[in-house]
């Protein structure tokens, strides 16, 4: 039985990283789904959103479980401006230049930060950081298991809010046909505008969410957008349910890795199973695409 | 009818030739060095991402197995032959992961181009008793003085072998069929064109003269670490120059490094690490502006500049009659 208790534990360790993961893929699998595009700021995002809960923790003394839903806000505004400033000038023929336009405005973010707050690497510095909730010999740190907690309310939010309002019926409609959607009477600008702002909010979220558990610097995001292609691939692009699932998935697959082979070989098994995904099966895992 | 920017070409290596005679400052050539040394990747990108239309994020692959060839094979056989095999195994390397990419289309090429780099980054890292891990390996010096001269002079000379191959490539059978590829994949191969063979000659080719730039660059600092040879700021640097100078133009990669390494160099005293952020914003005004790169731009505005074929990736007008949207699905993921 002596692997029985490490091996349980790793998958209750990936699950508490996989909803996170979740959150984060989902952003970006809604702003793949509405708009095709391929957002190479999503980490740039993320890391945006845990420094503002950052600074709101260190100079306001706002708890990061409240500062994470301002983050998410602040990331909301940010999102809707790159649409409506910049993504939506470029027509989405030309998915290389939206490509490169994300690239661009995840190297200005990253290198802000790097401007404004220096590359030192930061931690939060908070009493719940050492607890552990108990049970037998499996023990599960506190702040992973309040982020997992919210994080899951959040990503059931927003599905529900694509699925069930007017809204996300609308930026469904777009994703079927982006030339009849118009037609129909929806507000095409609008409605992607808060679609990508939402897409960012969640990676603001998830963020602030990840900053009690993780540690931060400027470039910290580079890490989570590569990650979160692989989960919008597996997912299915475009479905959001799909992204779920995979960065549940994912976050198993990484903790059982760390454990057998070591934390380094994590994200090697991470990158090959994307090659595998891309060339075996590049319509995804979970789910089927919704388009 | 390529005339103009070939003399300008001419020019450029002219005046790049004749440099270290005027002036032996050491820390210009090194300079000068690094532009040059980013034309011939950015020309190399541009085979695969200019004429063929391939967004390729993942060049700093081929750099970075040529400057390991070189580096983990000269203690074993002496350097020049170490460069071979350094070329040798990027070109591998290209044949593997061209084989499953270009099987891709649109954003899954170049995701998968990012996937196949990591792993290269992330193997160089893990295997500390191979490659050095993140403690990094020596590199032998190419040149027995090791002066900054000869390596510039090795790097101006790369380049215009780069140059003069874009530039056969333009006028060639294979250049054609590799711009038919980025206009149309689908007609291409309907009429006639082995569109996955010639892509990967295209990546073949490319990644070959990325790799002697690998090795050309970590001979220069006798030292290596995996992200700074296979970091995806690497593949995106080499993506960026010749978009912004004009993809698939041969004058394009020149111009865009000329561009964005003096930008580079001199906000590098201003923002410190932060330098970076010059090229987001460069990036962001190109894309916004200037969608076909400077050399693409000029040759539509100037008529004696005109002449080249197309440029990609400039938006081609909407098929509808829907204006208001301009957002077409993309096509379904395909794997022949």
């Amino acid at each position: 039985m002596d692997w029985f208790y490490p091996f349980v534990q790793a998958i209750l360790n990936g699950i508490l990283t996989g909803a996170l993961y979740a959150l984060i893929a989902m952003g970006m699998a809604l702003i793949f789904g509405v708009m095709r595009i391929v957002n190479f700021a999503h980490g740039a995002f993320l890391m945006l959103g845990m420094y503002a809960t950052w600074v709101l923790f260190e100079y306001g003394h706002v708890n990061p479980y409240l500062g994470f839903l301002i983050a998410g806000v602040l990331l909301f505004a940010i999102g809707a401006v790159v649409y409506a400033g910049l993504v939506r000038h470029i027509p989405v023929q030309a998915e290389f230049m939206i490509i490169l336009l994300t690239l661009g405005v995840s190297l200005i973010s990253v290198d802000s930060v790097l401007l404004i707050f220096g590359a030192d690497y930061h931690q939060l510095n908070f009493a719940l950081l050492g607890r552990n909730f108990r049970m037998g010999q499996i023990s599960l740190n506190a702040p992973w298991v309040i982020s997992f907690g919210i994080a899951l309310l959040a990503a059931a939010g927003l599905y529900i809010f694509v699925m069930r309002t007017m809204f996300g019926r609308a930026a469904r409609a777009i994703a079927q046909n982006a030339y009849s959607a118009p037609l129909m009477g929806i507000n095409i600008h609008r409605v992607q505008a808060v679609t990508f702002g939402l897409g960012a909010a969640a990676a603001g979220m998830a963020g602030g969410l990840l900053l009690p558990v993780f540690y931060l610097y400027p470039d910290v995001g580079h890490l989570f957008n590569l990650k979160s292609f692989l989960m919008v691939v597996m997912g299915g692009m475009g479905s959001i349910e799909g992204a779920a699932a995979a960065g549940l998935a994912l976050g198993v697959i990484e903790s059982l890795t760390s454990l057998y082979w070591g934390n380094e070989w994590a994200l090697v098994v991470d990158f090959v199973i994307f090659i595998l995904v891309l060339s075996l099966k590049p319509s995804g895992i979970f789910g089927s695409q919704r388009a | 009818m390529k005339r103009p920017q070939v003399m300008i070409g001419a020019v450029i290596f002219l005046v790049a030739l004749l440099i270290p005679v005027f002036l032996r400052n050491d820390y210009f050539l090194q300079v000068i060095f690094r532009l040059f040394l980013f034309a011939s990747l950015g020309l190399a990108w541009n085979l695969v991402g200019g004429y063929a239309g391939q967004l390729s994020l993942g060049h700093a692959a081929y750099f970075g197995v040529g400057a390991y060839g070189l580096a983990l094979l000269s203690p074993s056989i002496s350097p020049l032959p170490a460069i071979v095999a350094g070329v040798v195994l990027a070109m591998i390397s290209a044949l593997i992961i061209g084989s499953v990419s270009f099987r891709l289309r649109g954003p899954y090429f170049c995701l998968a181009t990012i996937a196949f780099t990591e792993v290269l980054r992330l193997i160089a890292k893990n295997l500390p008793n191979v490659t050095g891990g993140d403690v990094g390996t020596p590199v032998p010096s190419l040149f027995p003085r090791n002066t900054m001269v000869s390596f510039y002079y090795a790097c101006v000379g790369l380049t215009i072998v780069a140059f003069a191959l874009s530039y056969w490539v333009e006028r060639s059978r294979f250049g054609y069929y590799l711009m038919a590829i980025r206009e149309d994949e689908d007609t291409a191969l309907s009429v006639g064109v082995n569109t996955a063979r010639v892509k990967l000659w295209a990546l073949l080719l490319s990644a070959a003269i990325s790799a002697l730039a690998g090795a050309l660059y970590a001979s220069l600092f006798l030292f290596i670490v995996p992200d700074q040879m296979f970091g995806v700021e690497v593949s995106v640097e080499i993506a960026i120059l010749p978009m912004l100078g004009g993809a698939g133009t041969l004058l394009g990669p020149l111009v865009g490094s000329l561009v964005l390494e003096t930008a580079s160099e001199v906000f590098k005293n201003i923002f410190k690490e932060a330098h970076l952020l010059i090229y987001g914003v460069l990036v962001v005004l190109v894309v916004l502006f200037l969608p076909e790169g400077i050399v693409g731009t000029l040759m539509r505005k100037l008529s004696w500049f005109k002449s080249a074929p197309p440029t990609p990736f400039a938006s081609t007008p909407s098929p509808g009659p829907v204006e208001e949207s301009k957002r077409v699905p993309l096509p379904q993921p395909t794997s022949e």
